[in-house]
């Protein structure tokens, strides 16, 4: 997947899941936390994730653990990038200017 | 079932959909999809929750496919671009976009319903009026034509032979068996022992007909012999029962002359079921077949 800066098409869900991001955009979250953060269905969740990631606005690494050692499988954590960051917050800069007006 | 049980059901459940659903998405991803999503649903606590994130693995995977597909399709046309060949294609794409061909679907079908209900459909539910009237002026004067006088039929056509109030019959009983060299028995005397002759039976027996509610014949006239001018009296037989309804079809006996008429008797009498007086013996009605006549008769 491309890591360039893309448009994201944005609907409810997406800023949603920009949203649990933005409450401390250093956070890392995998896709159960996002869940528990945003109650997005995981048939919704994870398109999204995967589409902003293809976009350039996330990153994601694998959590350092071994999986044998801790009992479970390792999680895929995800984390904003500078530009996701900017792009979102311009987004929602937006959304209040409308709100506000 | 147990709940330990269901419980068990439903993780195996949602591992097999999880995995079956990772190895749905394309290669580069599938393996990665399969860890991760494996690794989200160790951290659900609940069944339930398990089971519904594998369901929805599996619904993720058609737009993730979907997705896969459109970038790959994007990146060749971008390819095709820098080959100065596809820069209309890829500008198309852009505005085609899936929104938009959307919203041109759904114009194109109100579009199609509009024109259906103007052209063709329409036509079926509304009644057209004419544009322009137009008027003519008409100057000479027709005579006045006065309708024929119409054709009434006398109520009272109806013609019932009343039966006789009382008919007394009397039976005459058979004498007694004789045996042997018994002479003629002796007559009667009070105080004897021997048979005596049994008195003679008398039967008031009082004959049915047509009863209360029983139809008019003016109801039942056949406007073709109306028409026709045909009149008549029809004999019919009826077998009925104590209850005044019709046991049997019932029969002419002496035609009217006319086959219109006879069926409109016919009808009459079949429909006059349930109406007709039963015959009685000793104040007791019985079943019985007794004839009547019906007269049709026009008089203005």
């Amino acid at each position: 997947m491309g890591k360039e800066d893309r448009e994201v098409r944005m609907s409810l869900q997406t800023l949603k899941v920009l949203e649990a991001f933005l409450e401390n955009p250093t956070d890392q979250l995998s896709g159960a936390e996002v869940h528990q953060r945003c109650k997005l269905a995981s048939g919704t969740l994870y398109p999204i994730l995967l589409r902003l990631e293809a976009a350039g606005w996330f990153v994601s690494r694998w959590e350092s653990i071994n999986p044998s050692s801790a009992g479970r499988p390792r999680r895929r954590l995800y984390r904003l990038t500078p530009t996701g960051l900017k792009r979102a917050s311009e987004v929602f800069a937006s959304f209040n200017r409308g709100v506000l007006a | 079932m147990t709940s330990e049980r269901m419980v068990d059901w439903m993780d195996k459940a949602a591992s097999c959909l999880v995995q079956h659903a990772a190895r749905r998405t394309p290669e580069p991803l599938s393996a990665r999809l399969e860890e991760e999503w494996l690794a989200d649903l160790a951290e659900r606590r609940s069944g339930f929750s398990r089971l519904r994130l594998g369901i929805g693995c599996y619904w993720a995977t058609y737009s993730i496919a979907r997705e896969q597909r459109a970038a790959t399709v994007a990146l060749a046309r971008s390819q095709l671009a820098h080959a100065n060949v596809a820069g209309f294609t890829t500008e198309n794409a852009t505005l085609f976009s899936r929104r938009t061909v959307t919203f041109l679907l759904v114009a194109s079908l109100h579009a199609a319903v509009l024109l259906g209900l103007a052209v063709g459909v329409g036509s079926k539910f509304i009644k057209k009026t004419p544009t322009e009237f137009v008027v003519d002026h008409i100057d000479k004067v027709l005579p006045r034509i006065d309708p024929l006088p119409p054709v009434k039929p006398d109520l009272n056509t109806i013609t019932v032979d009343p039966p006789k109030p009382v008919d007394k019959l009397t039976f005459e009983p058979d004498p007694p068996a004789v045996a042997g060299d018994v002479k003629e028995a002796p007559p009667e005397t009070q105080g004897g022992t021997g048979p005596s002759n049994p008195p003679a039976v008398t039967i008031n027996r009082v004959q049915g007909g047509p009863g209360i509610g029983f139809p008019s014949a003016h109801d039942f006239y056949p406007p073709s012999a109306i028409r026709r001018e045909e009149q008549g009296i029809a004999t019919v037989s009826a077998c009925v029962d104590a209850r005044g309804r019709l046991t049997s079809d019932p029969k002419i006996i002496q035609s009217t002359g006319s086959q219109r008429l006879d069926e409109g008797a016919l009808t009459l009498a079949i429909a006059g079921s349930g109406h007709y007086r039963a015959t009685t013996e000793n104040g007791k009605p019985v079943d019985s077949c007794y004839a009547f006549r019906i007269r049709f008769d026009l008089k203005n």
